[in-house]
């Protein structure tokens, strides 16, 4: 169980990352969703020991992720936003050189696990192509692949699915749920859609805080009854905006459908919505803005 | 359109790092090359640093090394779309293909043009640094950096420009036009090679040169100080012919890339397609293996596979970048066309043998394995965060240990390849020069293993800067920094070992001595900053960035705890051992040994000159004889002297006093006695002893001196260390441990640079021709004719070897003891020897010839025996008795580079001589002609010695000249000896341009090595060819006969230019005498048409056109035309004189006919038709231009 207890990051240039984080990550999938710069990756950074927060404590189990990071290392997996490849070597021998890397000792050992962990994700027919010439979702399996060696406890994947085409997402997820019983797996997403389907627990971040926390359909129930739904113009979407609160727009086939968050029917063409996490997520999302807005003014 | 590419172009390669860079190093080159007092460009002496020679000079040699950066941006242009994928979005615009590639082309040439500014700007600046000596700068003329730039600099770029752009067209990619750049080299290089020697080729390869440097030389090779200063490349002739011919070349490569560039990407070809394919179905039939669980890591137990793993994966990257191929391939390209190309003397090369390639490598390859340490430092540390693998990576639990050190073996690991890949490509060199010798233990301990060490402390202080910088380019500069630091350091002698990172001690290598001389030492302070670096190396892991957002004010924070770990631990076991070998070395260098910088040394010398040099005209008393017992003991270094000198007053007059000095200063006095003596004065500092007689020592008076020296090598010396008294093949003469009478000028500061820094007289020059005083003096040291008598001890193994006949040898217990008797005198200048030597021995007409070298060194042996015996029978019916009954040559270490002829005794360097390789008959055979030469000094330097005044050496050293040139001819024939004779007269025409003071005619030569040598050579030859070789031998015999084994007055040049004018015939002959030997006098001869036709009697009459000058020169090289009068050789042949195969059968007429100023037509009647015609084919005279003497006959 991973647990932490107000993680504060400030970046030297004075940028406040991460703001009293207290979380409890049981075993399983754990959905961090937020938007673009809202702190994930910091976070995501930080229990991956390549970064130290400025305050607060970390725990995997018995660890002390700061103080002693080397252990939490040895059962971690870690798929980055962003990684890039080295030039001139193929899948094959980066996977194993990554096994070496993760402390797999024997030959025999290191062939199993790269052999089975490239036919798992697909990638045998081209493991001994260069790296360098895989596309953006061969890459993201390579990823994954490595993630995985040595069965690890802790698995963080930091935007997985982004630039992915929706079979190779479903089949990255499938992955994923594979895994997930008995390990805490922290899937760190802006894709509401990747955490609604997975994960039994969920957090929103957002402005280096946490906003939300709970299981999905706990949240969604605490919506239930409060989200209405309209189909209408774009000319008007202005002034509905300034009417009701709304929490999201869509085009769908040409149309625009605003959903509103209102404890009581605002009748006017509103219809009642099933509330999903999309719904979930954007209402956080608005209240917080409008938080702002008003502090602000 | 054009213009805005053009502008955008050259904005952005001017933001390109690189650019700076460049300009950076460009100019901090140049700018050391032209400030620094130690560093000469171009011939030096007269020439002016900034001279439009000197400016010339540097701008071809860097325009040459530019190309790599004219590449860098060129390519760049056609790479970077499609590296950065910017590719497509740009060329789906409106712009058209001229104005998009010729654009950019434009604004990267534009570009590197801008760049090579740095040079020009460096030479200005450097020009005007206070601290360079004003006398070699002249004024700094704008015109002459602009004629520089622009005609032989600036086509040049254009040239690299446009054709590595053409080699980027067609590659795509940076590594591919890299390669274009080494093929482009290499056979640049085999070029430069194989045209370099050939006089025939000169004017082809100025045409065909492409960075117009031959043309330049063509052009400027016999100019003088005076002209080089002020003279510019000439905007006309061949040089403007080149330009000309490599723009059209430029301008058709561009075109070529301008019709090779293609818009739109090419597909794969059907071929490719299904090549792939197959590949792919290859690799699918492969089943995997699967396991249902993964498993599990061992953490504990991947110590020794993470460090295996990731120091081969390091190795790897390295090996297979591109950069790292072209740098090796340069560097060997560098030192092969080196091995195989270098001659030793006179074109002929040298066997190849392995302490001899061995430095040459360190020549030439060694400055890439410093590149690639300091290089891939950064490329190493910085890969992953360029990479950006580093995320990965370092959330895996690899120990933090097993990122610096598996990067800092890698270091190591690179470097071990690449020096064993010079040793590879070494041993392919001497494979085909036919040498297969492979002395692998000697590649291994003389070269691999210590330039590893040196290298890899490079290289892991590389690691550490990079580790410290925030990145990857402050990284590199500080390197470059501490290169350039280094190198200024080590100008200035501030270079101790101990507190210059990477400095080390000098280790002369010889095959006779091995790495003796400072090889114990040198290792000592390798151990010194090896430990130093693993210090680094702990320190570079303390200070390792893992992870994100790490600065190294956190690192820092971290050392408290750090220290109290293993590694701390570690440091501290390093910092002890590193101080106690400091503490060691400093024992050895500075204690047990005196260190002295140059610059201490030459204010030594200063100091000295202005205490002594008053002294020098007191006359002493002349030695008679000397009685020597020497002891060496090889295995200690030390060496045992004691002696009785006898001396006479043959002065004329009372002496005074008697000065005594001991001239090499680590010689230790024990005691020097002089009954009826009191010594006055003992400087023990500079070894200056005055005695003063009680009574004054009367004319004729005898006295007797004895005196004890010891020279002992003890430990090692950071430099200096003693390179004649060795462990095998000691080489001492009697200078480095006997007393000397009287001051003399031997030794003091010659260059007037320091003389003027030091507030000396800006030169010492000789006594003139006319100064009577002077033939009082003997001029080589301050020898007089003795008797000797010599004992000398070494240990059972080795052969002691002295002047003299060898009267005992005997060996009692461990030491070998030979006494040598002169049974004539000998010159009180002589050597004593001691090595382990093979003996090859020979008799002949009661001579003892014999020669005495190391063994594996036999390969002339027989010929320098021979040439002892032809040259003696030469000699012994021309010019009279040889004295002694021996004729010896010993080989010594190659620590230096000459040979010398003592009593009876002609002492060889290994490096000269004996591993000549005269195996092609084509080559010169100079192993013949030094030992000729050697032996020609046993009668004119050992029977006569002239005086210390202007032309002294004329009676010396040209007459060794003279001699050896009779001896070749007696060999090789009247007409072979032209090739000879024009490597002679081109040396001589080369030298004058550098003379620092001014030359001087013959007579009055000041010990000037290229007038009493090279001219003397030619002059001799001539002299003998006009007046008779019979004729001029009785006079020569005569003049021995006169002054043989004579004191005061000595012989001087009038003697022999008096004897030479007794010779002569006639008007012209008496001129020709006073033309060569009393002025400076320069021809030109050529023939500018020949013509033959048949005439009606079968006869062939050939019409020779002929203009010939006549000029004097003075000092510094100004020529007046002077009227010529004179019978010159006038020849027909029918094969070109001066090639390796040309005989008397070619030659069809030759005949002295005489000669005016100005032009003349020369008939000549045949038997048969000539093919070439010329005026002094064979080079006889001192001729401006030697080539245009012969051409072919137009019928």
């Amino acid at each position: 169980m991973l647990q932490l207890t107000g993680v504060t990051h400030v970046y030297p240039n004075g940028t406040q990352a991460l703001t009293d984080v207290t979380l409890t990550i049981p075993k399983g999938m754990f959905g961090l969703l937020g938007p673009n710069g809202a702190g994930k990756s910091t976070l995501m950074r930080t229990i991956a020991t390549l970064q130290t927060p400025t305050q607060g404590q970390i725990t995997f189990g018995d660890i002390d992720v700061l103080k002693q990071p080397e252990l939490l290392r040895e059962r971690l997996g870690y798929l980055p936003q962003d990684f890039g490849v080295y030039p001139r070597v193929n899948a094959y021998d980066m996977l194993d050189h990554m096994a070496v890397l993760k402390g797999i000792a024997s030959k025999v050992d290191r062939k199993a696990t790269v052999e089975t962990l490239l036919n798992q994700v697909n990638l045998w027919d081209v493991r001994k192509k260069a790296i360098a010439g895989f596309s953006g979702g061969m890459r993201q399996r390579f990823g994954v692949a490595q993630a995985l060696i040595g069965n690890p406890e802790l698995i963080i994947v930091d935007e997985p699915t982004a630039g992915l085409d929706p079979e190779e997402r479903n089949r990255f997820l499938n992955l994923l749920a594979e895994i997930g019983e008995n390990v805490v797996i922290i899937l760190s997403t802006h894709i509401v859609d990747d955490v609604a389907d997975l994960c039994p627990r969920m957090a929103v971040l957002a402005q280096g805080r946490l906003q939300l926390e709970g299981a999905p359909h706990e949240l969604i129930d605490q919506t239930r009854g409060r989200i209405w739904s309209k189909t209408i113009s774009r000319e008007a979407l202005a002034d509905h905006r300034e009417r009701f609160d709304v929490i999201s727009t869509r085009l769908i086939a040409g149309s625009t459908i605003i959903n509103v968050l209102s404890d009581n029917d605002p009748g006017d063409g509103f219809a009642a919505a099933s509330g999903g996490l999309e719904d979930v997520y954007f209402s956080t999302l608005a209240n917080l803005r409008r938080d702002i807005d008003q502090t602000a003014a | 359109m054009f213009a805005s590419v053009f502008a955008f172009e050259l904005r952005y390669q001017a933001r390109n790092p690189v650019f700076w860079v460049v300009f950076t190093l460009f100019f901090l080159l140049t700018f050391g090359a032209v400030s620094s007092p130690n560093i000469q460009i171009g011939d030096g002496g007269n020439v002016n640093a900034n001279s439009p020679a000197a400016i010339a000079e540097m701008m071809i040699i860097l325009t040459i090394f530019f190309m790599f950066v004219t590449t860098a941006f060129v390519a760049n242009v056609i790479v970077r779309d499609d590296e950065s994928g910017f590719g497509p979005m740009v060329r789906s615009t409106r712009v058209s293909k001229f104005d998009y590639l010729i654009g950019r082309f434009a604004g990267a040439f534009a570009i590197s043009a801008v760049a090579f500014l740095a040079v020009p700007l460096a030479i200005w600046i450097g020009s005007l640094m206070p601290w360079v000596d004003p006398e070699t700068l002249g004024p700094n003329r704008l015109v002459y950096y602009a004629n520089a730039y622009f005609l032989l600099a600036l086509p040049g770029i254009f040239l690299t420009s446009s054709l590595f752009f053409a080699v980027a067209t067609i590659t795509r990619t940076m590594m591919g036009s890299y390669i274009g750049v080494v093929i482009f080299l290499v056979l640049y290089l085999i070029f430069g090679a194989l045209t370099e020697f050939d006089p025939n080729l000169m004017t082809f390869s100025a045409y065909a040169e492409p960075f117009g440097g031959a043309a330049y030389e063509l052009l400027t090779r016999y100019w003088t100080a005076s002209e080089s200063n002020t003279q510019m490349a000439p905007f006309d002739g061949i040089l403007l012919v080149n330009r000309l011919i490599w723009l059209g070349v430029s301008l058709l490569a561009l075109a070529f890339a301008y019709s090779r560039y293609q818009f739109a990407e090419k597909g794969l070809s059907a071929r490719q397609v299904k090549k792939q394919e197959r590949a792919a179905e290859k690799l699918a039939r492969q089943v995997p293996l699967l396991t249902d669980t993964l498993p599990a890591a061992t953490p504990d137990k991947a110590a020794w596979v993470r460090l295996v793993a990731r120091c081969k994966f390091e190795m790897t990257q390295v090996f297979r970048s591109p950069a790292f191929f072209i740098l090796v391939l340069i560097g060997l390209f560098n030192s092969v066309a080196a091995l195989f190309f270098v001659s030793e003397l006179y074109g002929t090369p040298a066997y190849p043998m392995t302490f001899y390639v061995i430095s040459i490598l360190q020549g030439s390859f060694t400055i890439f394995p410093v590149i690639i340490a300091i290089f891939y430092g950064g490329e190493l540390v910085w890969r992953d965060r360029e990479r950006k693998m580093h995320e990965l990576i370092d959330s895996t639990s690899i120990p933090n240990w097993a990122f610096m050190v598996p990067k800092a073996l890698a270091v190591v690991g690179v470097l071990l390849a690449t020096l064993l890949i010079s040793v590879v490509a070494a041993m392919l060199v001497q494979t085909l020069r036919g040498y297969t010798d492979f002395e692998l233990d000697k590649f291994l301990t003389w070269y691999v293993l210590p330039l590893t060490v040196e290298f890899a402390s490079l290289g892991i202080l590389s690691v550490f800067v990079q580790a410290l910088s925030p990145n990857k380019y402050v990284g590199w500069a500080l390197m470059m920094l501490y290169l350039v630091a280094t190198i200024t350091f080590s100008i200035i002698d501030w270079n101790h070992p101990l507190y210059l990172f990477g400095q080390g001690i000098n280790v002369p290598l010889s095959d006779l001595n091995g790495t003796a001389v400072s090889g114990a030492g040198a290792w000592w302070v390798r151990l010194y900053w090896g430990i130093f670096s693993i210090m680094l190396a702990i320190g570079a892991h303390w200070l390792w960035r893992r992870g994100t957002g790490v600065t190294i004010r956190s690192s820092l924070g971290l050392l408290p705890s750090r220290l109290r770990s293993a590694s701390g631990g570690l440091m501290l076991a390093c910092l002890a051992a590193f101080v106690a070998t400091g503490v060691y070395i400093y024992r050895n260098t500075n204690v047990l040994n005196e260190y002295v910088t140059g610059d201490s040394r030459e204010q030594q010398l200063a100091d000295y000159e202005k205490q002594y040099l008053q002294y020098e005209n007191i006359k002493q008393p002349s030695m008679t004889a000397i009685t020597l017992k020497l002891d060496v003991y090889p295995e200690l270094r030390r060496f045992e002297a004691s002696g009785e000198i006898e001396m006479v007053n043959d002065t004329g007059a009372p002496v005074e006093e008697l000065h005594v000095r001991f001239e090499d200063e680590v010689v230790q006095v024990k005691s020097v006695e002089l009954p009826g003596a009191t010594l006055e004065r003992n400087d023990e500092a500079f070894k200056y002893r005055i005695y003063r007689f009680e009574t004054p020592l009367q004319p004729n008076e005898r006295r007797t001196l004895t005196f004890e020296t010891v020279r002992e090598q003890v430990g090692f010396r950071a430099r200096g260390n003693d390179t004649r008294l060795v462990h095998n093949g000691t080489f001492l003469n009697n200078i480095e441990y006997a007393p000397q009478f009287g001051m003399s000028r031997n030794g003091l500061l010659q260059d007037r640079a320091p003389r003027r820094k030091y507030d000396l007289p800006a030169e010492l020059r000789m006594a003139k021709l006319e100064d009577e005083s002077a033939r009082q003096q003997k001029y080589v040291g301050d020898a007089a004719w003795v008797m000797s008598d010599i004992t000398v001890s070494t240990s059972a193994d080795q052969e002691p070897l002295a002047p003299g006949s060898r009267v005992s040898d005997e060996t009692v217990g461990d030491r070998r003891v030979t006494r040598f008797v002169s049974e004539s005198p000998i010159l009180a200048f002589f050597s004593v020897q001691s090595a382990d030597y093979a003996v090859e021995a020979r008799e002949k007409d009661g001579v003892d010839f014999e020669v005495y070298y190391y063994d594996k060194h036999n390969f002339n042996v027989d010929v320098m025996l021979d040439a002892a015996i032809a040259s003696l029978d030469y000699f012994k019916a021309n010019f009279g008795p040889y004295q002694f009954d021996y004729a010896r040559i010993l080989e010594f270490p190659g620590y230096a580079r000459f040979a010398q002829a003592f009593a009876g005794t002609v002492p060889y360097s290994e490096r000269l001589g004996f591993i000549a390789d005269l195996t092609d008959l084509v080559v010169i055979d100079y192993v013949t002609y030094v030992t000729a030469h050697e032996f020609g000094h046993q009668y004119w330097a050992h029977q006569l010695i002239s005086s210390n005044q202007q032309g002294g050496t004329l009676l010396v050293e040209t007459m060794a000249q003279y001699s050896a040139l009779m001896v070749m001819q007696s060999i090789y024939g009247e007409d072979k000896i032209r090739r000879f004779l024009k490597y002679e007269l081109d040396r001589y025409l080369n030298a004058r341009g550098s003379e620092a003071i001014e030359e001087l005619p013959l007579n009055r030569v000041e010990n000037q090595g290229y007038i009493h040598y090279r001219k003397g050579a030619v002059v001799m030859y001539l002299l003998q060819d006009r007046l008779g070789e019979d004729r001029v031998n009785a006079m020569l015999a005569d003049l021995l006969d006169r002054y043989r084994f004579k004191s005061q007055p000595y012989a001087s040049s009038i003697d022999l230019v008096d004897g030479f004018k007794s010779l002569a015939r006639d008007d012209s002959e008496r001129e020709l005498v006073t033309d060569l030997l009393e002025k400076i006098t320069v021809y030109d001869l050529k023939v500018t048409d020949a013509a033959v036709r048949k005439t009606d009697d079968g006869q062939w009459e050939t019409t020779i056109t002929i203009a010939a000058e006549k000029f004097y020169a003075d000092g510094e090289g100004r020529e007046t035309t002077a009227p010529l009068a004179d019978d010159i050789d006038i020849g027909l042949f029918s094969a070109r004189p001066g090639l390796s195969r040309f005989g008397t059968d070619d030659v069809i007429e030759m005949r002295r006919r005489p000669i005016t100023s100005g032009e003349q037509e020369i008939v000549v009647l045949t038997a048969e038709p000539p093919t070439y015609a010329g005026i002094d084919p064979y080079n006889k005279y001192v001729d401006r231009n030697s080539d245009d003497n012969i051409k072919t006959v137009d019928f």
